[in-house]
């Protein structure tokens, strides 16, 4: 009996999700068997099997977390499968690991002492007592809608290819089908949101159950550590951005937009506004400015995805929100045709809806560029990264007044620090500084917002 | 092209084939002073005479048989059995000779044998003249089998069964005789076996029908296009074997959804297999599980409210549409 | 064997209450012997019945190898009447019959080695192997099979008929079953038909006085079989079946009647197998003595006997013709050594004519994940053709000595063997449930 434990599979890796088993209990392994998906904080990695037998045992099951070390699954002999009473010997085991061959590949059900097994628990913890452990899940359960237990994901089986192929993680996702199973539109919409990137879940996302172990970790060095599990939003966000910033080449383009007219304007429309009538916050006005400038430049308008571009007939523009601890990009959709004050009236809104948890999975998808602020915070200048596979991202810095020369006088400006991050597969330098001229440009002379 | 109706057309491939090919001819309980228990051979008699329409003696069993050994012997025979309920006393003739001869002989001979029968309920005719047994066929290896649900059809696929080599259980409705439809008159109107039609193209949901059961299903599409917004595909097999088996798959990558109507009982059904087939050959394009419509687990009743309510309707094919479509529409 | 000899316990009963005498009912065999047709055809008659029973003898043997599988239903003891038929049959005449027809098929000319062929089970064989020895076929020798279901012939012998009257040809067909036959459905519905419509066809009742284990008495109300139909409009005659000569005379005038008149009839031939119902039958239901009884009237040694005591063969050309039988069916048994088992690929033909119009059936083969359209099965994926390897295995010599150690496990990795399975299966007393009257 050999424990295989949760392999250590990246310099940084501290602990790993189960994600797929590749062989079932009762399996014939064999070193270098392709045993389990293993995620780890970097990628998805296939494990492959370092002592050989038959799996006898699966502890840890789909979806759960366990740190480096722990077991997650055990190899021995067929005949621990079943342990089912003392008749079989040597010879006969290794016969029924031979039936156990052939049954698997004319694709029948596992043969009786596999099956057993799931029914019959209390035949394992003689030859297994670590089996007794919460999370040993049943042996060889036949994939299929409907169950239910810990990890698994009810979800049809095109949703399972789609979500497969587009990269969109199940787990993240609410199902809107019978009994919640995640169906095809889905995950089409969760991969048209994932142009969003951190808006790929609901904001509403149960947080994760507790990993069985994870609070009796021994002191260290940094003193007591507290674990915090992440929330399947978390969670998301978390790998997205990872991917974001291993995969998109960024590159940052700094500049200073004079917003002094935009200040004045801004003036005029609060003295005229209504009681409790919305009047354009800057960010309104930027997130305008960028709309109309992505109309002229398709590239920044668009994605790259495959190894293709692809470029978008909506201009649809997403307001970074920090919320519960997390981050979600609701989508001022059309951007580009709308007004400023329906603008501020949307944005609002939206802002609104994700504090209170109300955002719905369609409001944070189909953003087609991204615009994140920080000036409320007194951060002059950021580099943001960009929400894959969008082309770029405008940071929002604090709107303040400086000194400038201007006409060769000094003069006092309101300067608001901006920069473009750009994914340079779609979005070269000359595109980028083009695009970023447009927006402060627009912004600038801000009579062009209103157009 | 003439509008006719389905036991004309019938009753035209006979007619056409037994002028093209003397070895041709029909047999069976009533079939020929009596123009047929449901006047499909109407006038036959007239036309070809004793020799080739032949009155039977009540004796199914014998019947087919007797048409077995024709066909051994060289002959093309049609055997009409009055209803599919009847064809059980004959299916020692059709499952253990017609279907296995050819086979267990390794080839020597053929047995180029159609038997007609009507099935299907709305007559009140009870619990023995009122199944529907396609099932029971579709299962026998070395049959092909037949279900025309338009008179186009019936003509078309009745002349190929005449004209084929292998025996053939060609399965009528009896509440289609009376349905009409355009038809093309001319002598080679000659349907492929394991050609489905698709009766209407839609992207949402493909709805399989049926003999009687493709009506109903272009019904339901109907009230799911124009109350529901859904659009569906209707595909009707027209053949159970060879079975079409392709246009059925495309279909269903297109729409992820899929619901099978038919007439006969759920265990072991057209559409039991069909769902273990598309599940095994489309499982990656499945967004919802294969939906069923089928005729109720009784004999048929002979109540008119029971037996209604024992069959399946547009309504049913509408509540499964929907329920397979819940939460993508 | 007389009545009177019967003894008093039911199952031995025996059928044998209309006798082995020869004295048939209403036949006009009785009595006078038939007169001996030309030594060149008497010739012949002694010689096919030797071949016919020298071949049973000896695929009763390959049985007990293990070469031959599924039932086996020998027809020893009942040469007379199968030679005796065929021998007054053209060419263009049809001969359907039962399960028991590997002589009707050699009577009727085809090759004891494409007999022997189908009983291994080999390509060789007169189905290549798919029917076996319940379904010996040959279509250019009008053999229109050997069938596997008590009854299930006359329907098909009616078919034939018709397919004769239609045409215009006046080709007869010859319909043989066992006396259980006359206890189904399609005896009834077939006599009646054939009497209905005037077909040419000649019911010949091979009445060996048991219904497989059932006597006569015991199986059917009226015991005259040649009666029996007589009611449905097909009057009957009996005839000693142990006498190919009796057998000869009134066959050729039932056959002549159903060619000229189209007067379907009957002919009852009483005769016995001397072995049991199949290969498995331990023979409780009669008697030893029976048995000796109806052997020494022989149809071989009487035939033999006569024809060497009334002058035109030898003591020497008698052994000569024993001599000939031994070679050709010594030569039959290494002819179907050496054919070669099936082709796995070959599995699915014949299942249908496929053409323009069937472009071929969607046969899902779910055996293996991997479906195929049937037509091209020759074509079939590597995996299909793998697992087809495997069960192929199954038949192997190991696999039976596995099955006995283990269940039914055979181990999948072993080829196929040369052999066919063991033969434990049918002497483990299953009691063919499944077989009916002989």
């Amino acid at each position: 009996m050999a424990e295989i434990v949760m392999p250590r599979l990246s310099d940084s890796m501290e602990e790993g999700t189960v994600i797929k088993w590749l062989k079932s209990v009762g399996d014939e392994v064999a070193v270098g068997d392709e045993l389990v998906e293993i995620e780890t904080d970097k990628a998805n990695m296939v494990y492959e099997a370092d002592s050989a037998g038959t799996l006898t045992e699966i502890v840890a099951e789909e979806g759960a977390t366990m740190p480096i070390g722990e077991t997650i699954a055990r190899v021995g002999d067929a005949g621990d499968v079943s342990a089912n009473g003392g008749g079989t010997t040597a010879t006969e085991d290794a016969k029924d690991d031979k039936v156990a061959d052939v049954s698997s590949e004319n694709g029948e059900a596992a043969p009786g002492p596999v099956s057993t097994s799931s029914e019959s628990p209390s035949a394992q913890p003689s030859s297994a007592p670590e089996a007794t452990t919460p999370s040993a899940p049943p042996a060889a359960a036949p994939a299929g809608d409907g169950a239910d237990g810990g990890g698994r994901v009810k979800a049809s089986p095109i949703a399972r290819r789609i979500a497969r192929d587009k990269g969109v993680d199940l787990h993240a996702l609410a199902g809107s089908g019978p009994g919640g199973r995640i169906i095809k539109v889905d995950v089409e919409r969760a991969a048209i949101a994932a142009g969003d990137g951190v808006g790929a879940g609901p904001a509403a996302a149960e947080p994760a159950p507790p990993t069985p172990g994870a609070s009796e970790r021994p002191e260290t060095a940094k003193g007591q550590t507290e674990v915090v599990e992440l929330s399947k939003l978390q969670q998301t966000v978390a790998r997205r951005m990872a991917e974001s910033k291993a995969t998109a080449p960024h590159f940052y383009l700094e500049t200073e937009i004079d917003m002094s007219a935009a200040f004045r304007a801004r003036k005029r429309l609060k003295e005229m506004a209504d009681e409790g009538e919305p009047v354009p916050t800057f960010n309104d006005m930027v997130v305008k400015a960028c709309a109309l400038a992505l109309r002229d430049f398709p590239r920044a308008n668009g994605a790259y995805r495959d190894g293709r571009i692809e470029l978008y007939s909506r201009v649809n523009v997403g307001v970074a929100v920090a919320a519960q601890d997390a981050l979600v990009v609701p989508t001022v959709f059309d951007a580009d045709r709308k007004g400023l004050r329906q603008i501020a009236a949307e944005t609002r809104a939206l802002a609104q809806r994700v504090r209170e948890g109300q955002i719905t999975p369609p409001e944070l998808s189909g953003g087609t560029f991204t615009v994140s602020n920080l000036g409320m915070y007194g951060v002059s200048n950021f580099g943001a990264v960009i929400n894959t596979p969008q082309a770029g991202i405008l940071a929002v810095g604090e709107l303040k007044p400086k000194a400038v020369v201007r006409d060769g006088e000094i003069v006092s400006r309101e300067l608001m620090g901006v920069t473009l991050a750009c994914d340079h597969r779609i979005l070269y330098g000359a595109d980028g500084a083009q695009f970023l001229a447009r927006v402060r440009a627009l912004l600038e002379e801000p009579i062009g917002l209103a157009l | 092209m003439a509008v006719v109706r389905m036991r004309e057309a019938l009753r035209d491939a006979m007619a056409e084939e037994m002028r093209r090919d003397e070895s041709v001819f029909l047999i069976g309980e009533d079939v020929g002073v009596f123009q047929g228990a449901f006047k499909v051979s109407e006038g036959l008699l007239d036309e070809f005479g004793e020799k080739r329409v032949r009155d039977t003696p009540i004796s199914e069993n014998t019947i087919v048989g007797t048409g077995v050994g024709a066909a051994m012997g060289g002959l093309r025979p049609i055997v009409e059995i009055m209803t599919v309920n009847f064809a059980l006393l004959a299916m020692d003739m059709i499952v253990n000779h017609a279907a296995a001869i050819p086979y267990m002989f390794g080839g020597q001979v053929r047995v180029p044998l159609v038997v007609r029968m009507p099935g299907g309920g709305g007559h009140q005719l009870g619990p023995t003249h009122s199944h529907s047994l396609e099932a029971m066929f579709l299962q026998i290896p070395g049959l092909l089998v037949a279900c025309p649900s338009t008179p186009a059809d019936g003509k078309g696929l009745l002349k190929a069964a005449i004209r084929d080599d292998n025996p053939v259980i060609f399965i009528e409705h009896e509440s289609l005789y009376g349905s009409r439809g355009e038809v093309p008159d001319d002598d080679d109107h000659v349907l492929n076996f394991g050609d489905a039609a698709i009766r209407r193209e839609g992207g949402d949901v493909t709805i399989v029908g049926l003999l009687r059961m493709a009506e109903t299903a272009d019904k339901a599409a109907q009230t799911l296009s124009h109350e529901h917004g859904v659009e569906s595909e209707v595909v009707d097999p027209r053949t159970l074997r060879p079975l079409d088996l392709d246009t059925i798959l495309e279909s269903v990558a297109k729409t992820n959804h899929v619901v099978i109507v038919e007439e006969g009982w759920p265990h072991g059904g057209v559409g039991a297999n069909l769902a273990a087939l598309i599940q095994g050959q489309a499982f990656d394009h499945l967004d919802a599980p294969v939906q069923r419509v089928t005729g109720a687990d009784v004999p048929m009743p002979y109540s008119k409210r029971l037996e209604q309510a024992a069959m399946p309707h547009s309504e049913h094919v509408v509540s499964a549409a929907l329920a397979s479509l819940e939460g993508s529409i | 064997m007389a009545q009177s000899k019967a003894s008093s316990t039911a199952k031995k009963k025996s059928g044998a209450s209309r006798s082995a005498d020869g004295k048939a009912g209403n036949g006009k065999a009785a009595g006078a012997k038939p007169k001996l047709p030309s030594k060149k055809e008497a010739r012949g008659l002694l010689q096919r019945m030797m071949i016919i029973r020298r071949f049973e003898e000896e695929a009763g043997r390959q049985y007990q190898k293990a070469k031959a599988g599924g039932f086996l239903h020998l027809a020893i003891g009942e040469e007379a009447t199968i030679v005796g038929t065929t021998s007054v049959m053209r060419d263009d005449d049809y001969l359907i019959g039962t399960y028991r027809t590997h002589g009707h098929a050699i009577a009727r000319g085809t090759d004891p080695k494409r007999v022997m062929s189908e009983l291994f089970g080999r390509e060789g064989g007169t189905s290549g192997g798919r029917g076996g020895s319940m379904h010996i076929f040959d279509l250019e020798r009008r053999f229109m099979g050997g069938y596997g279901i008590v009854g299930g012939t006359l329907p098909l012998a009616a078919g034939l008929g018709l397919a004769s009257d239609y045409k215009g040809e006046d080709s007869v067909t010859v319909c043989m079953f066992g006396d259980g036959a006359t206890n189904t459905g399609n005896f009834g519905e077939t006599m009646n038909l054939a009497a209905l419509w005037k077909l040419p066809v000649v019911f010949l009742v091979e009445n060996n006085l048991y219904g497989m284990g059932t006597s006569l008495e015991r199986h059917s109300a009226v015991t005259d079989l040649s009666e029996k139909a007589s009611c449905l409009g097909v009057p009957g005659e009996s005839v000693d079946g142990m006498d190919v000569l009796a057998v000869r005379e009134c066959v050729s005038e039932h056959i002549r009647k159903a060619r000229e008149n189209r007067q379907p009839t009957m002919v009852e031939a009483f005769t016995y197998r001397y072995r049991g119902h199949s290969a498995a039958d331990p023979e409780v239901y009669r008697e030893r003595e029976e048995v000796e009884e109806w052997q020494r009237k022989d149809p071989i040694e009487s035939f033999a006997r006569r024809l060497v005591d009334e002058g035109p063969l030898s003591e020497s050309d008698v052994e000569g013709m024993r001599e000939e039988a031994e070679r050709i069916v010594l030569e039959a048994v290494k002819f179907a050594d050496a054919s070669p088992e099936p082709d796995l690929a070959s599995l699915y033909d014949h299942l249908y004519v496929v053409g323009d119009q069937v472009p071929g059936w969607y046969a899902v083969d779910e055996r293996s994940p991997d479906p195929h359209p049937g037509e091209e099965e020759r074509e079939a994926g590597e995996r299909a053709q793998q697992l087809a390897q495997k069960g192929a295995a199954y038949a192997g010599p190991e696999a039976a000595a596995q099955r006995r150690d283990e269940g039914d496990r055979p181990d999948p990795e072993s080829a196929p063997g040369p052999t066919a399975p063991g033969t434990e299966a049918p002497e483990e007393g299953d009691g063919e449930p499944h077989e009916e009257s002989g």
